[in-house]
């Protein structure tokens, strides 16, 4: 009880201090609970937590399944919001709670799990090769084309600018994905630095740390 | 009833180059789902049976296709499947049968000099730059092929990549500069 009169105090504060910042906030929250009223009523795939801030638009398309949590927030991030496209009835996304996207685009087709309090800039995650794969098998093409794999994202991930993670990728907690880099088929452990076009390397951010005099 | 749509607007397009833009031929079976827009006075052939259509849930979801001089020569197979694709020629850009582009952009020049003047390129000609695709290949999203190269037939351009040199036929090809890397590559610590 004592938090809650904390925060409401702190945001009072702030009101005063900085009211654009306020009425900003506020329009934000309007804007999510609009959102929330229309996908978890009128449409039956898709489920919002409650306090949910859209400072940008938001687009869910398509017949899979796809659940946010609790207390996440849309930022416009390069002019785009959070977009989300399901291609089969098989496909699901799943995001935890906590999380900060900010221009973030998913396109999947068989299933996309993010974990709590991650972090995003504009990057894209596709679980499958080519957008349009169905539709592709109906002209004869004779080559192997990779099929679709599951994406996994743990706990307090930072996606950064221009990053895009394909099928198959295994990210574990605290770890960050470097900007404009591009990973394919790859896991990636805890608190690990993932750099390159493609990702080969992955440094450990502890050791990072340690080298330039940070602890 | 999609279709039908696609399908009537596509023969109402045939119908518009025929009488108004005569340097641009395209054949039988057009489906335009999204919008497809043509510029320049250059060539542009199309096959028969493409399909012209955006990919779901992005802002951007039209097919350009842009022949900048009047020498420019751009043609495309049969059964293309073109998602947003970007194309520009200045000088030729040829495009084999079953081709699948989705939201990428094929660039025949650089448009620019590097000197300070930014004036026309002087070392281009239509032997060094012109870009060869050939039958049956896959490119996929935001990947980018630049001036003078030829892909092979089969081969398969991976989401997000950047090909520079020449691409082998029946090969996988990823990252920027574009490479071939097996599949299942493990990450070094």
């Amino acid at each position: 009880m004592q938090m809650f009169y904390r925060k409401a105090l702190n945001n009072i504060k702030i009101s005063i201090q900085d009211p654009l910042y306020f009425f900003q906030s506020l329009t934000a929250f309007l804007r999510g609970f609009l959102y929330i009223i229309y996908y978890n009523f009128f449409t039956r795939n898709v489920k919002i937590g409650f306090p949910f801030k859209a400072y940008a638009p938001v687009r869910i398309i398509g017949p899979g399944s796809v659940s946010i949590g609790k207390d996440c927030s849309v930022y416009k991030n390069v002019f785009r919001g959070l977009t989300i496209v399901t291609s089969s009835c098989d496909a699901v996304v799943n995001i935890g709670r906590k999380c900060a996207l900010g221009g973030l685009t998913i396109r999947c087709s068989k299933r996309v799990e993010i974990g709590d309090c991650v972090m995003t800039a504009t990057s894209l995650i596709q679980d499958s090769f080519f957008v349009n794969y169905d539709k592709t098998m109906s002209i004869p093409i004779n080559k192997p084309i990779p099929e679709p794999k599951e994406i996994s994202i743990g706990n307090n991930v930072w996606l950064s600018m221009g990053s895009i993670l394909l099928r198959g990728c295994n990210i574990g907690s605290d770890s960050v994905i470097s900007a404009g880099s591009w990973c394919f088929d790859a896991t990636i452990k805890d608190y690990f630095l993932a750099i390159g076009n493609p990702v080969k390397k992955a440094l450990p951010i502890e050791k990072l740390q340690r080298l330039k005099g940070i602890s | 009833m999609r279709d039908v749509i696609a399908g009537i607007r596509g023969r109402l397009f045939i119908l518009m180059c025929k009488f108004f833009r005569r340097n641009i031929k395209i054949k039988e079976g057009l489906k335009i789902y999204k919008r497809l827009s043509i510029g320049g006075k250059g060539m542009v052939s199309i096959g028969s049976n493409c399909i012209v259509d955006g990919i779901r849930g992005d802002s951007i979801q039209h097919v350009t296709i842009d022949a900048y001089s009047p020498e420019a020569v751009i043609t495309i197979g049969n059964n293309a499947q073109l998602y947003a694709a970007r194309i520009a020629a200045k000088f030729q850009v040829t495009i084999g049968n079953n081709v699948l582009i989705e939201e990428s952009g094929i660039t025949d020049t650089d448009f620019h000099s590097i000197d300070r003047s930014r004036g026309n390129p002087v070392d281009e000609n239509r032997d060094k730059c012109q870009i060869n695709i050939g039958n049956s290949v896959s490119i996929g999203a935001r990947s980018l092929i630049t001036k003078g190269v030829a892909i092979g037939d089969n081969a398969v351009i991976a989401p997000g990549s950047i090909v520079t040199t020449s691409v082998k036929p029946g090969s996988l090809v990823f990252g920027n500069p574009a490479r071939t890397i097996m599949q299942g590559q493990s990450v070094s610590e």
